[in-house]
Formats: structure tokens, sequence, C-alpha cells
């Protein structure tokens, strides 16, 4: 059996980059680092420019990677991402980073981790990429060497990541022993085919839930969020929110649709669970939160809470016991499309702290009295993806909230979604205290705050996504049905 | 010697490594209590290869799958070493209880 290599052809290169920049920083002197971002960021969208064109559907070594649409949009997902990382942190890695190609280099690779992420439909797979995603985020949370608190949250990401990846691998040993096989497909076969569940199949599926918990921050898993982002370099804070929280997404939405769909009712009221205590304690423990990273990183958990939701709304069992996949595919259709605009509406926010940080150095909430008067714009793009996040109408976050809502409403959790709009509601407190101090609060400092053009660019095309996302997502929800349906098949 | 034996061996280190992930509060024992748990994995693992009546295909997939458990293994604790000993130097502790500067 011959593999058709050529489907890795956008992996390949990313690799190549990441290598290409860490060699490039050995040769190339220290005032010309500065240029190796923009090394990255072009190398990035010749590569998005080759996956767009070269595309085909495709499976590899028997299956441990599938290349379908659903793969296709998150690969085009992750390199829009990084490109956006990339240009955004590269104001802060010039005044804060010591070594910069190592930076840029390991942060490609979680890049190729996210892209694979979205492709692996098989355990062992899933999880070396899911290793790969987790050692780039635990050397770039520590990357700010001489700063204390870069190196705490180091530590405590790197402990916990490692406990959390020992539960998916005892997890992943008690499935393969079970059921004989870790491919995706196979085990949904497998599942449908044995009478009652074995304990011990019960208990890899138990550690292998509790592994990703820790990954995507689900309550009772979460407390490491809040203390790894307020430590870590900012443009990685977004990162962890975003590339991190988005691949792991991916993995999850492919590992339950392709294997875990038959067995529905054994996992829906731990799913359930997890979806309520993660709301209301992400977004209740975001009230009281005094510094900007710590409030996003609770929002983040809350997010997570949501999308959780969809997860548990993912089985749709008719009358007479048959699977209808209509509904599942429409559920699919909003998780996707949610962590799409949680993206980029994160994106948003953090590239705006990140021009205030740039500026000012500080990043706690009372720091950001009077910005409306300090810069405009800035102050006008946090406040739109402050109310995109709370899903407020007319940006992203109301649209893809109304898609992911309605269709978990239609499969009879109607109490789950009024759950999910009332912490919605709790969400737009402390929003909207982020608004209050740029718009109402006079701040002691009043110059006025210069934002780079790459960073005002970026800024610009993430608020005019936001807006097209929210009203008028026609085209992209065009995109995801092809992405869910080569899910669901 | 079955294949209950090896589950159970397995189970009780993996609960050990639990219990000193959760107990202890040098950095360092935390690393060599998770260092416990992916070699009770791999014993779980042995078990299953040996015992559980595989085909050859599966048994060798079982083989591969331990000798990844053993590389990332010793790839995440050079790694987490590595950032444990940069907060050693700052800080002169490894203890998890005084690292307290991050909270809300």
């Amino acid at each position: 059996m011959t593999n058709n290599f050529s489907l890795l052809i956008p992996e390949f290169l990313v690799t190549g980059l990441a290598f290409l920049i860490l060699s490039l920083d050995l040769f190339v002197s220290e005032k010309r680092k500065d240029y190796l971002v923009w090394v990255g960021v072009i190398g990035l969208l010749i590569i998005l420019g080759i996956t767009l064109l070269t595309f085909t559907n495709g499976i590899l070594y028997q299956g441990l990677l599938v290349f379908d649409d659903y793969t296709n949009l998150f690969r085009i997902f992750f390199l829009i991402a990084g490109i956006i990382v990339l240009i955004s942190s590269n104001e802060f890695v010039k005044s804060n980073i010591k070594y910069k190609g190592e930076f840029y280099g390991i942060l490609i690779f979680t890049i190729l981790a996210g892209m694979l992420l979205s492709s692996s439909s098989e355990l062992l797979t899933a999880y070396i990429s899911l290793e790969l995603l987790s050692f780039g985020l635990y050397v770039l949370v520590a990357f700010d060497r001489y700063n204390m608190k870069s190196n705490e949250s180091g530590v405590k990401y790197v402990l916990l990541g490692a406990f959390s990846s020992a539960l998916i691998l005892y997890g992943i040993s008690n499935i393969y022993g079970v059921l004989g096989t870790t491919r995706f497909d196979e085990i949904s076969l497998m599942l449908t085919s044995i009478d009652d569940l074995n304990p011990f199949l019960i208990l890899g599926f138990i550690f292998l839930f509790a592994g990703l918990g820790f990954k995507l921050s689900a309550v009772p898993f979460h407390m490491w969020a809040p203390d790894v982002y307020e430590g870590s370099p900012l443009p990685i804070t977004a990162w962890l929110s975003v590339g991190s929280k988005v691949a792991t997404v991916s993995l999850v939405l492919r590992l339950f649709c392709e294997s875990l769909l038959q067995i529905g009712n054994e996992w829906q009221l731990i799913i359930i669970v997890l979806s309520v205590a993660t709301m209301l304690i992400g977004n209740l423990g975001a009230l009281v939160q005094k510094n900007i990273k710590r409030l996003l990183a609770f929002s983040s958990i809350g997010h997570m809470g949501y999308i959780l939701m969809g997860i548990s709304a993912l089985i749709s069992v008719n009358e007479d016991g048959s699977v209808s996949t209509e509904m599942t595919v429409l559920v699919i259709n909003g998780i996707i499309f949610y962590v799409i605009a949680y993206a980029i509406t994160n994106f948003a926010a953090f590239v705006s702290v990140i021009a205030v940080f740039n500026h000012s150095g500080q990043d706690s909430i009372s720091d950001f009295a009077g910005l409306s008067k300090r810069s405009p714009f800035l102050s006008l793009v946090l406040v739109c993806s402050m109310f995109s996040l709370a899903g407020l109408p007319v940006f992203a976050g109301f649209t893809s909230k109304f898609y992911l809502f309605n269709a978990v409403g239609a499969q009879d959790l109607l109490w789950l979604v009024a759950l999910g709009i009332v912490t919605s509601l709790i969400s737009l407190y402390y929003y909207l205290m982020i608004a209050r101090q740029m718009y109402i609060e006079k701040g002691a400092d009043s110059a006025p705050i210069k934002v780079s053009s790459s960073i005002r660019i970026i800024l610009m095309v993430l608020l005019v996504a936001m807006i097209i996302g929210g009203g008028f997502p026609s085209p992209l929800m065009d995109l995801i049905q092809l992405a869910s349906e080569a899910l669901i098949s | 010697m079955t294949i209950i034996h090896f589950q159970f061996l397995s189970a009780i280190l993996f609960s050990l490594g639990l219990y000193g992930v959760l107990a202890r509060r040098s950095a360092v024992l935390i690393l060599m209590s998770i260092e416990l748990m992916l070699n009770a994995v791999n014993i779980n693992l042995i078990g299953f290869v040996a015992f559980r009546g595989f085909g050859q295909e599966i048994q060798t997939f079982g083989q591969v799958l331990i000798i990844f458990v053993i590389t990332i293994a010793a790839a995440e604790l050079a790694l987490a070493i590595a950032i444990i000993l940069r907060i050693y130097r700052n800080k002169n502790s490894v203890n998890v209880d005084e690292m307290n500067i991050l909270k809300g």
C-alpha cells in the first residue's frame, strides 16, 4: 500500500519553515533578528496559498491521518491564526523577549501541532500531536526567563500538563487493552458490537475525558488556566486562549463524532455536568478579577462551557432507536462556528490589550481607565470585542451563540440553553466593567497611545471579520457545513 | 500471572502516582510521581500485549505504543526539569507552596 505523501505538503512546509527560522537565528546578527517574524509571516502566507490550491481528500498510514474538508477548514484556520499571532507578537517580542528566533520557531511548531490535531483520527497520533502542542506551549509560557511570573506559570503549566497527559495515556492504554484498537472508526464499530461496557473501558474513557478536560480547561480541571494566562508573555496568552483551545476542540469534536456517537447515552450526562460547572464557574469567577489576563482566562473557561454544551447535544436518537445525523450536523455547525467566532473575537481583545501593554507595560483593568481619550481606535476595538464575547447582536459572538443555542435547544436540552443565556447575561456585567473603565473613568495618564501600523491593520481586519461573521455568516456557514458533513459521514 | 495481576499492579502504581502528585510539595517529587503514573501505563500496556490474546498486528501496535510512551515521557521530563531549574535559579526553591505570586 502506497501513501500519497502530497497530502502532507502543508505540514512538511510548516515544519521546514520552523527549522528555517531556528537556523536563520543562528546566523543573522542580533539587529536583523527583528525581521525573522516577517520570514515567518510570509512563509505562512505562501503555505496558506499552497494549502488552498493543492487540497485533496485522502487518508494516510492506513487511516492514522485523515484529510477531509474538516481538516482543511482547521488547517486554514490555524495558518491564519498563526499569521495573526506572529504579527501581533512582533513589537512585544522586540522589547521583552531575548531569544527571538527560538520564540518564533517554537510558535510555528505549535501551529503545526494544531494542523495535525485536526487531521489525526487515531488516539496515539492525536496524543502525539497534543504533546507537540503542549511542549511548544510549555516552553513559550516560561520563555520570559528572568520574569518570576513567567517562571511560575511555566512550572504550574508543565506540571499539570504532564499530569493530564499521564491521565490521557492511562485512558488510551485501557481503551487499547479492552477494544484492541485506537482508531476512531474502529472504536465506533467495536462499541456497537459489544453488549455491556467493561469497567476498564469505562475507566479508560473517564481518564481520557479528564485529560482532555485539562487541556480544554473545563471545570473541575480549570485551576491552572488563570495562573498560566496571567504569567505568560501576552502574545502567548492570546495563543493559549485561541490556538490551544481550538486545537483541542477540533480533536474532541472528531473523537466524539467519529467514535462515541453510538454510546451517546452513556456519556451525555458527564458532559452536561462538566458544561454546567464550566459555564457557571468560568463566568462567576471572572466577576472578581482585577487583572485583564485573568479576566479573559475565566471568560475563556466560560466559553469552553458553551462548547461542551454543544458536545453534550451531539447525540440524537430517534424514537425508534436509530441515530439521526441531520440534527448532529446542525450541532457540529454550531460548535465549529462558535469556536471560529470565539477565536476572532478573543484575538481582537488580546491584540488590543497587547497594544496597550506595549505602550504602558501594565495589564490590570484599572490601567484601562480613560483609554477612549488616549486611543479611540483601540478602545473601540476592545469594546466591540467585549460586546461580541458577551453575545450582543451585530457581532460574530451573537450569531454564533444563536446558531449553537438554537441547535442545542432543538435537541431537547432547553434548560441547558436557558442556563447558557443566564450565564451570558452574567458575563455581560464584567465585560461592561471594562467598557466602563475605558469610557467613563478618568485615567491618571492621558498621553495618547501610539499603535504601530501592523497591529492597526490586524485589528481592522479582525473588527471587520467580527462584523461580517455576525451580519453575513452564510459564506462561512457553507464551508462549515461541508466540514461537518465530512465529519459525520 | 494473568492479565488481571497486571491491571491491578498498574492501577495501584497509578494511584500511588496520583497521590504523590496531590500530596508532594516539591516540584521534583511531583515530577517523579508523574513518571510513576507513566510507568503504570506501560505496565498496563505490557499486560494487555502479553496476555490479552490479541493477533500479531495488534500486539505489535501495543509494543509501538509502549515505545512512544517511554520516549514522550523522557522528553516531557527533560522539559519539565529545565523549567523547574529555571525557577530554582531565580528563587532558590522548588516548593510549589511558595509559588504564589500569581493569584486573583
